[in-house]
């Protein structure tokens, strides 16, 4: 197992200062973009993709055990608008990543515990489970509800983001010093 | 229709994900410890932009708006689970997707984790989700609903408090962590 380098800000590139930060531009595209799409079709949401992915898949393996469990009928079949959102994420991303011509990002640890890449990656497979879980418990995840639910003033979206940034802040902050 | 304006809204919702890093654990771990708060901020400016043309569309436009029941219990239980998740993975159902196709191997992981967190969701729907699910529920309320007054001015008040909260509060913490 390789040893991970702790996670550092890139060096910028000397240049220019710019009078509007990139989170600040980026973040107003995001809202015209959030904005378009309840106009368009519904609110970007991207959870619900997950169960439907598993459930696509157990309707081909075990049929009828997927045809009579309550939940993937609830939530219904993959060809819904969200998927081909996700499926967009991978599209963006990738054309994104290859205009800015850097090379694809190695791991780094994001905690002093990450020793080693192992551990980078059963962090992030654990971090992975628990997001997808409280995300169904909830409903919705960090687009669905805190982004596109705040944006329509609703409760579950401000309810669920507290929660989030609650145990978020917590579990990084216990893990930074834990490591030492 | 529906798909193809989903596909394009995914496609630039993922050039802005990965522009800002956000498919970026580390930078994630580094908003949660609010040593960089230049995703949160993002995030918020995107909320305060959004509500504000939403509510005003909403007054000429037929918006499909999808607004999420409060169950409370699952509603805050489920964001205290996800933000355990989020702190230690360093990726949310969004980014590590973006982070797939950016090549990171530990966003890999972050997905695979997710599918198995979606099976084990299935399989313990009956017996341990749904009973949880109407326990403290307020329904597909709005903040606007519950102080009875109209969107679009509920909207300004909170993206003027979210925008002078991001103007005012500094990005990058100052050098002055221990170690």
């Amino acid at each position: 197992m390789n040893a991970l380098p702790q996670s550092v800000l890139p060096v910028e590139a000397p240049r220019a200062r710019a009078a509007v930060p990139g989170w600040a531009r980026l973040g107003f595209v995001f809202g015209l973009l959030s904005a378009a799409s309840i106009a368009l079709w519904g609110p970007i949401g991207v959870s619900s993709t997950y169960p439907r992915l598993v459930g696509a898949a157990l309707r081909w393996l075990v049929p009828g055990w997927a045809g009579a469990n309550a939940y993937l009928v609830k939530m219904g079949e993959l060809a819904k608008p969200e998927s081909f959102l996700v499926l967009g994420l991978l599209i963006g991303g990738y054309a994104a990543s290859r205009l800015s011509r850097q090379p694809a990002p190695a791991p780094a640890a994001i905690h002093p515990g990450e020793t080693r890449s192992a551990l980078r990656y059963r962090d992030a497979f654990i971090g992975g489970f628990l997001i997808i879980f409280g995300a169904r418990l909830a409903g919705g995840c960090t687009s669905g509800h805190i982004i596109s639910g705040i944006t329509q003033l609703s409760l579950s979206g401000m309810v669920f983001g507290a929660g989030v940034f609650a145990t978020g802040i917590l579990t990084a902050r216990l893990l930074q010093r834990g490591g030492r | 229709m529906d798909r193809l304006s989903a596909l394009l809204v995914g496609v630039a919702m993922g050039a802005l994900l990965q522009r800002v890093r956000a498919s970026d654990p580390g930078m994630i771990a580094r908003s949660l410890r609010l040593e960089d708060l230049s995703i949160i901020k993002f995030m918020a400016t995107t909320i305060a932009v959004g509500a504000v043309l939403v509510s005003l569309a909403g007054l000429a436009l037929p918006m499909h708006l999808d607004i999420k029941p409060a169950y409370l219990v699952g509603v805050l239980g489920g964001g205290l689970v996800f933000g355990v998740g989020f702190g230690l993975g360093g990726f949310c159902p969004g980014t590590c997707v973006v982070g797939l196709a950016e090549g990171r191997r530990d966003a890999r992981w972050a997905l695979v984790g997710g599918i198995a967190g979606a099976l084990a969701f299935t399989l313990l729907y009956d017996l341990v989700v749904a009973p949880l699910l109407p326990l403290l529920d307020l329904g597909k309320v709005t903040v606007a609903d519950l102080l009875h007054l109209p969107a679009p001015l509920v909207a300004g008040v909170m993206a003027a408090v979210i925008l002078g909260a991001v103007a005012w509060l500094p990005t990058v913490r100052g050098q002055q962590r221990s170690s």
